[in-house]
C-alpha cells in the first residue's frame, strides 16, 4: 500500500498546487516588480469559480487562488521557484522519522487582531480532517496522525509513516492554509459572508469586498510577516467571468489588467496580435493522456482473444503513431506542448522515454514502425479499437484533439477507431465500470512532485482501475515515497518512468502551459512550477 | 305550472363599478394558487426524472459510499412523494433549498439575483415602448405603403432572429469594432466596488447609484444597460409593434374617428390620442404574456452580457448540474409569471369594465 495512495483525487480538475523542495526549471517572470512601492491598483479578470473560501470545503483552483493571496502557510515557495522554504514558521524540519516539527515566527497577528499561534495551527488541520468534507482536501492529509503544540510556537506533526518526502510540500497545499480558531467552526465548513467578516487573513492580503464569483476587492495587509514579502501594488480587484470570450475582450479593451484563467488557445493566439497586451507563458503541471483498460483493450485480459503480448504491441503501435507536435500547434496554438513521458518536463526527474522508444525515434511519428511493432506481434491489421473523449470536462477542443489523435492513429490502415464522446458524469462512471477500453484523461497536480504524477497512476490500486498492476513498478513507487537521498529518489523515479514506457498503461500526450495575457503596462506577472498565481509582484 | 306564471324577479346581480372589480380581484388572486401549484408540481417531478441532484452535481466526482450518504443526508434517498411534500412545506416558508455547488440558500440567490433581472426587464420593456409604439403607429397610419413594409419585416425580424444573436452582433459592432459600449456586466470595477459597499441595497444598481447620489455610477450603470436592454427589447418591440399597428388600424376605421377628421381634428392627434388609447388595452393584456417571453430572453441575454441576473444563474446552475438551484429558479421565474398576468389583468380590468366579464 502506497504511502500517499489517498493523496490521488481521481486526476480531474484539483487546483494546481504545492510546492516541490527540488527547485523546478520554468519559470516566467515578465519584469519589473523588484522594487516596493505602489504598484497602482490591479483589475484581473478569470474564470475560475470559487467553492468556499473555507479551506476544509473546497479543493479547487478558483477557491485556492483567493487562499494563496489571504491566508498564510506554514512553508510556501518565494515568486520564480518551487521550492519551499519557511513561509510564517521559523524552521520547519524532521525532528525524527515520524515526527515534523515546525516553529513560528513571534508575534504573528491576524488582520482582525488576534494573535496567530500554534493554536491555530493544530486547529488548522485538525478541522480539515474532522469536517472531511468531500468538496475538501482532507485526502492530502492521509499520512497525518496527529497535531501537538509543546508550547504557543511549536507544533509537531506526528505521521503515520516515516519520512515522507511529500509532507513538506503537503504543508504549502490546499489543505494546509492556516485560519483563525475564533472564526471558523471546528467541525463544519464556515460560510464564506463569516469568515470575510471575521478577517482571519494573515496573508499578503485581506479582503474588503466580497460577492462571490462576481468580485473581490483585495488590500495588502501589512502584518504579514511571510517569506514572499509586502504586496507591489495598492491593491487588488477580482472580477469573475463566466464565459472566456467576455474574458478575452476585456483584457484586449483593457478594462481589466490581467487575465488568469482561463482563455482558448485561439483566444491567445489572436490576443497575441494585440499590441495592448502581452502574453506571458510559464510551465504548466497539466497533463492529457489516453488510458488504456487492460480488461476491455483489444486483446486484453477479458477479451475473446486475450493476448497480453498483442495488448502491449497495440499499445506500442498506438505510441508511434500519435504526432504530438501536430496535437500541439493545430489544436491548441503551442499552449500546449508535446508530453513524452508520465512526468511532465520541468518536473525534478522527468525524462523523455516514449521519445526513443516509439515512432521515428525523435518524437514523431512513424507508420513503418507501428506495422513492425503489429507484425512482431503477430497482430492483424486493421486492429479495431473503441476510442472515448469527454467535451465537457476538458475542454471544447477534445473534439479537435480526438478527431486529430483518430486521423493520426489510422494513418496506414494499421488502427480503424471507433470514435465516440459521453457526457462527463455518465463518462466517469463507465471509465471505472470497464466500458470503454481506451479513453481520454487529463490530469491537474495535487502538488508539484514527480509523485504525482506515477503514485495515482501506476500503483497496484490507482485511480484509473485499469487493471495494469506490474509489481516492480508498484514496489519502486512505494520505495521512492520514503527515500531521503534525493539524488537516488530522482534515480528510482526514472526507472519507474522507464518501466512504464514500456508497458504503456496509459498514453501520454501533451503537457499544459500556464499563460496569462496582461496589459502593456503591467509588470511583475510571475508563473512559476509553484502554479500560484500571485497578485503581491503585480504593478502597472 | 301556469304558463303564464309571472317568472320570480330575478335579483340583479351587483354590476356597481368597485363591487365587480374586487369580486374578480379576489378570484384572479385564488387562482394563482393552484396554478402556481401546478407549476411547481410539474418542476419538482420533471427535475426528478432525472436522477435526485446529489447524483446530478456530483456523480463521478465522488465515490459511491460518500455520494450515497450524502444523497440520506439530504433525504433524497426518501420516497418521491414524502420529499415532495417536504419540498412543497419549504416553499410554504419561503426555504427552497441549498445550493449544492456553493452551499447559499436558493432564496439568498433568488433575492440577490432576482432585482437584476428585474432591472433588465424594465430596461427591456422600456426599449420595447420606445420602439414600437412610434413605429406601431406610423405603419397603421402608412397602411400598405412601403413604410408599413419596411416596418412589418422589421417587426418579424426583430422576433425571428435568437436572441443570443442579436446580443452577439450588437456586441461585436458596438463593443468590439466600435469601441463604444462595455461588453460586458453591469458597471465596471469601480461601480461594482461602489455598490458592494453599500448598506442595504435594493439590488437594482440604478436605484443604488441615485440614492448614493453619484453621477458617474449613474451614467456607468446605464451605459452598461444600454445593449443587453436593446438585445431583449427588440425581441418584445417586434410583438408589440405589430399589435398596435393591427390594433391601431381597426380603431382608424372607427366612426367617431372618422367623426374627429370631419370636425378638423388634427391628423397626429387622431392617430395618437383618439386611435391609439383605445388600442392599447390588448397591449396591455399581451403584456402580461411577454414577460414571460422575456424573462426566457434573459436567459440568453444575461449569458451574453454577463449581466449576473437570475437568467444568468440559471444558466450557470443548470452547466454544474445543481438541481436544487435550478429547481428554486425556475419555481420563481414560474411564480413571476402567475403574479405578472395577475397583475395586468387587473389593470386591463380596471381600464376596460368589460374584461371582468
Amino acid at each position: 500500500m502506497s504511502l500517499h495512495s489517498t493523496r490521488g483525487r481521481l486526476g480531474l480538475a484539483i487546483g494546481a498546487l504545492g510546492v516541490s523542495a527540488l527547485v523546478l526549471s520554468g519559470c516566467a517572470t515578465s519584469t519589473g516588480g523588484d522594487e516596493g512601492g505602489a504598484g497602482g491598483e490591479i483589475v484581473v479578470g478569470t474564470t475560475d469559480k470559487i467553492t468556499s473560501l473555507d479551506p476544509a470545503g473546497s479543493y479547487d483552483n478558483g477557491s485556492f487562488a483567493v487562499m494563496n493571496q489571504v491566508y498564510p502557510f506554514l512553508l510556501n515557495s518565494t515568486y520564480g521557484t518551487a521550492e519551499v522554504t519557511p513561509d510564517i514558521a521559523e524552521s520547519a524540519e524532521f525532528t525524527s522519522p515520524t515526527e515534523y516539527t515546525v516553529t513560528l515566527k513571534p508575534g504573528l497577528k491576524f488582520a482582525n487582531g488576534n494573535d496567530l499561534t500554534s493554536s491555530d495551527v493544530k486547529f488548522s488541520f485538525d478541522r480539515v480532517v474532522t469536517i472531511n468534507d468531500p468538496n475538501g482536501p482532507a485526502s492530502l492529509l492521509g499520512n497525518l496522525d496527529s497535531v501537538a503544540t509543546p508550547d504557543d510556537t511549536t507544533v509537531v506533526f506526528t505521521l503515520k509513516n516515516g519520512n515522507d518526502q511529500i509532507w513538506p510540500l503537503i504543508l504549502s497545499s490546499p489543505a494546509a492554509p492556516i485560519v483563525d480558531e475564533d472564526v471558523f467552526s471546528a467541525d463544519s465548513v464556515t460560510s464564506d459572508d463569516d469568515i470575510v467578516e471575521g478577517e482571519p487573513f494573515a496573508g499578503q492580503y485581506t479582503i474588503t469586498s466580497y460577492k462571490v464569483n462576481e468580485l473581490i476587492a483585495y488590500k495588502p495587509y501589512d502584518g504579514y510577516q511571510g517569506n514572499l514579502g509586502a504586496a507591489e501594488n495598492d491593491g487588488v480587484s477580482v472580477k469573475y467571468y463566466a464565459d472566456a470570450s467576455n474574458l478575452k475582450l476585456a483584457v484586449g479593451n483593457g478594462d481589466i489588467d490581467v487575465a488568469f484563467r482561463s482563455l482558448s488557445a485561439t483566444d491567445v493566439e489572436d490576443l497575441s496580435k494585440n499590441d495592448k497586451v502581452k502574453v506571458v507563458e510559464g510551465p504548466g503541471g497539466e497533463t492529457r493522456y489516453i488510458v488504456f483498460n487492460f480488461n476491455t483493450m483489444p486483446f486484453g485480459a477479458t477479451t475473446a482473444e486475450a493476448d497480453p503480448a498483442k495488448a502491449q504491441a497495440v499499445r506500442q503501435a498506438a505510441a508511434s503513431l500519435v504526432d504530438r507536435e501536430a496535437l500541439a500547434s493545430n489544436v491548441y496554438k503551442d499552449t500546449y506542448s508535446p508530453l513524452y513521458s508520465f512526468v511532465p518536463q520541468g518536473m525534478p526527474g522527468a525524462t523523455e522515454p516514449l521519445k526513443e522508444l516509439y515512432g521515428d525515434g525523435s518524437g514523431g511519428p512513424s507508420v513503418d514502425k507501428a506495422k513492425e511493432i503489429l507484425d512482431a506481434a503477430g497482430v492483424q491489421t486493421p486492429v479495431a479499437l473503441s476510442l472515448q473523449y469527454n467535451g465537457d470536462h476538458y475542454g471544447p477542443s477534445s473534439g479537435d484533439e480526438y478527431a486529430a489523435v483518430k486521423a493520426q492513429l489510422e494513418e496506414g490502415g494499421l488502427f480503424a477507431v471507433d470514435l465516440q464522446q459521453t457526457e462527463w458524469v455518465q463518462y466517469a462512471k463507465d471509465r471505472t465500470a470497464d466500458v470503454y477500453p481506451a479513453y481520454q484523461l487529463g490530469w491537474f497536480p495535487d502538488y508539484s512532485d514527480a509523485d504525482n504524477y506515477l503514485s495515482p497512476f501506476f500503483l497496484t490500486e490507482n485511480f484509473l482501475g485499469n487493471h495494469y498492476d506490474n509489481p516492480e513498478v508498484n514496489d519502486l513507487i512505494v520505495a521512492s515515497q520514503t527515500e531521503t537521498d534525493s539524488d537516488k529518489r530522482m534515480e528510482m523515479i526514472g526507472q519507474i518512468q522507464d518501466l512504464v514506457a514500456n508497458d504503456l498503461s496509459t498514453l501520454p500526450l501533451l503537457q499544459g502551459k500556464q499563460v496569462a495575457v496582461v496589459g502593456a503596462g503591467v509588470e511583475g506577472t510571475t508563473l512559476d512550477a509553484s502554479f500560484k498565481f500571485r497578485y503581491a509582484p503585480l504593478t502597472k | 305550472m301556469a304558463v303564464d306564471a309571472v317568472a320570480p324577479a330575478v335579483t340583479p346581480r351587483r354590476t356597481s363599478k368597485g363591487g365587480g372589480l374586487w369580486r374578480y380581484i379576489v378570484i384572479r388572486l385564488l387562482l394563482i394558487i393552484p396554478t402556481v401549484l401546478i407549476l411547481v408540481t410539474l418542476v419538482f417531478f420533471l427535475m426528478r426524472l432525472t436522477g435526485d441532484p446529489i447524483t446530478a452535481a456530483l456523480g463521478g466526482r465522488l465515490p459511491p459510499d460518500q455520494l450515497a450518504e450524502r444523497i440520506a443526508a439530504a433525504g433524497y434517498d426518501q420516497p418521491l412523494i414524502l420529499q415532495y411534500l417536504q419540498y412543497l412545506g419549504g416553499v410554504v416558508r419561503g426555504d427552497f433549498g441549498t445550493t449544492i455547488t456553493d452551499r447559499r440558500p436558493v432564496i439568498e440567490i433568488l433575492l440577490q439575483y432576482g432585482s437584476a433581472t428585474l432591472e433588465l426587464a424594465i430596461y427591456a420593456l422600456i426599449v420595447a415602448f420606445v420602439v414600437s409604439i412610434p413605429l406601431g403607429l406610423i405603419a397603421a397610419y402608412r397602411r400598405d405603403r412601403w413604410q408599413d413594409a419596411v416596418l412589418r419585416i422589421m417587426a418579424i425580424l426583430a422576433y425571428a432572429t435568437p436572441i443570443f444573436f442579436v446580443g452577439l452582433l450588437l456586441k461585436l459592432l458596438f463593443s468590439v469594432w466600435l469601441g463604444w459600449l462595455p461588453v460586458s456586466g453591469r458597471g465596471s470595477t469601480r461601480t461594482e466596488l461602489l455598490m458592494s459597499g453599500i448598506d442595504t441595497p435594493t439590488g437594482i444598481y440604478l436605484l443604488d447609484a441615485i440614492r448614493l447620489g453619484n453621477g458617474a455610477a449613474i451614467g456607468d450603470v446605464l451605459w452598461h444597460a444600454v445593449l443587453p436592454a436593446i438585445a431583449l427589447g427588440l425581441l418584445t418591440a417586434g410583438v408589440f409593434l405589430r399589435l398596435v399597428r393591427t390594433n391601431v388600424i381597426g380603431t382608424l376605421g372607427q366612426q367617431y374617428v372618422t367623426s374627429g377628421r370631419s370636425r378638423g381634428v388634427g391628423e397626429m392627434r387622431l392617430v395618437t390620442r383618439h386611435a391609439f388609447r383605445p388600442a392599447l388595452i390588448p397591449i396591455i393584456t399581451v403584456m402580461g404574456m411577454q414577460v414571460a417571453m422575456l424573462l426566457a430572453g434573459a436567459v440568453l441575454t444575461e449569458t451574453v452580457f454577463e449581466w449576473k441576473g437570475l437568467g444568468f444563474m440559471l444558466a450557470e446552475y443548470l452547466k454544474a448540474r445543481d438541481f436544487v438551484a435550478v429547481q428554486g429558479i425556475v419555481v420563481m421565474i414560474a411564480v413571476i409569471v402567475a403574479v405578472t398576468n395577475f397583475v395586468v389583468d387587473i389593470v386591463a380590468a380596471a381600464i376596460d369594465p368589460r374584461v371582468r366579464y
